[in-house]
């Protein structure tokens, strides 16, 4: 699990373009959207949509599902291992 | 400030090639959105405003050259004159040349077509660049710079257009309800239209008094709409104050409606707080799909047909309205005096335009 | 009065004088700028590159324009290039027809004036905007918009030409104020020439 959330640390990072942030920055338990986290937005949430799916082959249909997987680090990457093909 | 007056030149939409014809079917409310087989980035069907009687390979370079033939046909010499000047309204134009340039063909088109003197003045600011196009052709004509300006706003359906809307989960899977509770997103449209702002009344086809017009940013976020309407507010502001025009006095609102959840809530919750909760309002989306930057242009056409006839036309695909800000919402076709016409429009980069024109009579 | 900043690859002038601001000739010059400047605004990495240098122009400009003075509808902004969005509208066409996945956030930059809603953002300004698309830098066009908009009430138009188009990447950025005083179309050339 440790390893699947770095790994998802670094492709957040790079498919969001988040520059300024590394690995380090974003805790497993932080919160990834609104100003207490690391202030992403709604488009970020429809780009972590295709993220899953290049990477994980993971479809979701309704993008109002995002809104409990993609709360942090945590619940992004338990839903990641319960989901994998 | 000198008068301006704003008539339609042509109009090529998924209801039709004329102005009269495609008034016919709103009025009978006819739909021009139909299912397109496996046209989405994963081929699934999705609901299109598509002209059909275009028949070569790219409908861009088609539809902007019989615009250009309407145009002559209605015109004659008057379009290549030096006191003519033309605005083109797109968001994309020819997308399909991409990653070539997308606005060479456009310039070409223009001049080899109208062969008009100067170039054309190309506007692409998302969905409200019709209105925005229409607002800077009254600005020429009321600062005395041309005498007659002509705007053609055009948008075509393309995969990029397309999968790009699906990208964002904005695409509705049937034939788009804007205003409705109900409502899941919105159709894509192809269309292109055409209107005349002029210095004197030339009387070739029903024309009106522009009284006013104006844009505003919502500052918030550059494709989500402002939850507070707050643009979109200001603007209505601005052009009700340049119009000299109260609230009172307006007949009508062609609203921009797209279908999505957060746009339509925006928009009432701006013609709310502006006090319009009573005057009647639609979206024409329903009817064409939305066009982009032909949207403001055609809308603006069919607005003016609406004071031609005197009879507003319903908002189609409305049951039950499912938006928090209290409006009044077209259910019905109602023959009624249309005398002072509000048109606005809101889109991405937090884009808000409005303008107002007014019957002569 | 007006003012004016431009910046490129390797270069960065503000009011007609080059600043001595060590850039290089990289692809990741807006990064470097963005560093130097010591600008805290972490959006900026997901922009686009035509946003990118607009809100880096922006930032220098204000060094030398009290901007606090002008009100919240205040400024219009007037903005060109001839390009477009070409470079990101490739980039968005290589996420659906390569890579099969069209991506939500290059597309909404699709649009040539997702960079005056940028600057709209970063400044809490909801005055007018207009886009155009021009063959190249024409004077006399933003002379004529200026007009337009001060003759509606505008108190400033932050004018500007931003392109990225093959390798060509720069921006123009100049801010007249509506106090009477005349601008010739010589003295707009020479801003983008210099």
């Amino acid at each position: 699990m440790t390893e699947l959330k770095e790994k998802l640390k670094a492709q957040i990072i790079e498919q969001l373009n988040l520059e300024d942030l590394s690995p380090v920055d974003i805790k497993d338990e932080m919160p990834l959207f609104g100003e207490d986290g690391i202030g992403l937005d709604s488009i970020d949430a429809l780009e972590f949509i295709v993220l899953l799916e290049q990477n994980y082959g993971i479809t979701i249909k309704d993008p109002s599902e995002g809104k409990e997987i993609f709360q942090s680090i945590n619940s992004f990457a338990e839903y990641i291992s319960k989901n994998k093909a | 400030m000198k008068e301006v007056f704003i008539s339609y030149g042509s109009i090529i939409t998924p209801l039709g090639n004329s102005e009269e014809q495609i008034f016919q079917k709103m009025v009978a409310g006819d739909s021009g959105i139909q299912t397109a087989v496996e046209v989405g980035n994963k081929n699934e069907n999705i609901p299109l405003g598509k002209i059909r009687d275009l028949s070569s390979d790219n409908h861009y370079i088609e539809l902007l050259n019989r615009t250009c033939d309407q145009l002559i046909d209605l015109y004659g010499d008057m379009v290549a004159e030096k006191s003519t000047k033309i605005i083109i309204s797109s968001t994309k134009a020819d997308i399909e040349v991409i990653p070539n340039d997308s606005f060479v063909s456009t310039r070409k088109i223009i001049k080899s077509k109208l062969n008009n003197h100067g170039d054309p003045l190309i506007i692409s600011n998302a969905c409200i660049s019709g209105i925005l196009a229409i607002n800077t052709a009254a600005d020429y004509i009321s600062h005395g710079l041309f005498d007659n300006v002509i705007v053609i706003g055009i948008d075509v359906l393309s995969d990029f257009v397309t999968f790009g809307f699906q990208s964002l989960y904005a695409i509705s899977n049937e034939v788009t309800r804007p205003f409705d509770k109900s409502r899941k997103g919105i159709n894509l449209g192809e269309a292109a239209g055409a209107v005349l702002l002029s210095k004197n009344n030339l009387g070739k086809t029903f024309t009106a008094k522009y009284l006013g017009g104006s844009s505003s940013n919502d500052a918030n976020h550059i494709s989500g709409p402002s939850r507070t309407g707050e643009g979109l507010f200001r603007s209505i502001n601005k052009t009700l104050e340049r119009s000299k025009v109260n609230t009172e006095s307006i007949d009508f609102i062609s609203g921009h409606g797209t279908g999505t959840i957060f746009n339509d809530e925006m928009e009432s919750i701006a013609f709310d707080r502006l006090g319009m909760n009573s005057i009647p309002l639609n979206s024409m989306k329903g009817f064409f799909g939305h066009t982009l930057g032909a949207a403001g242009v055609i809308e603006v056409i069919c607005s003016m047909k609406m004071m031609e006839h005197q009879i507003l036309i319903k908002n189609i695909g409305i049951e039950e309205v499912g938006v928090s800000g209290k409006i009044n919402i077209l259910e019905n076709n109602l023959k009624t005096e249309v005398r002072t016409i509000l048109k606005t429009g809101s889109g991405f980069g937090g884009g808000n335009a409005s303008l107002i024109i007014q019957s002569i009579t | 009065m007006i003012y004016s900043c431009k910046i490129e690859k390797g270069a960065v002038f503000l009011n007609g004088v080059k600043q001595p601001i060590g850039l290089s000739n990289s692809e990741n010059w807006t990064k470097e700028l963005y560093l130097e400047l010591g600008l805290n605004y972490p959006k900026f990495y997901k922009m686009d590159d035509l946003s990118k240098m607009a809100i880096l122009s922006f930032t220098i400009l204000k060094d030398t324009v009290d901007f606090e003075k002008f009100g919240e509808d205040d400024v219009s902004l007037i903005f060109a290039n001839s390009g477009s969005s070409i470079e990101t509208d490739k980039k968005f066409l290589t996420s659906y027809s390569e890579n099969e996945s069209p991506s939500p956030s290059l597309f909404v930059y699709t649009l040539p004036n997702i960079m005056t809603g940028e600057l709209a953002i970063f400044n809490k300004w909801f005055g007018e905007n207009i886009f155009i698309i021009n063959e190249k830098y024409s004077p006399e066009l933003y002379l004529e918009q200026i007009n337009f908009y001060f003759s509606k009430g505008a108190k400033a138009c932050l004018c500007g030409w931003v392109e990225n188009k093959n390798s060509e990447q720069d921006c123009t950025m100049f801010l007249m104020t509506n106090d009477g005083a005349k601008t010739t179309e010589k003295e707009l050339l020479d801003i983008y020439n210099q």
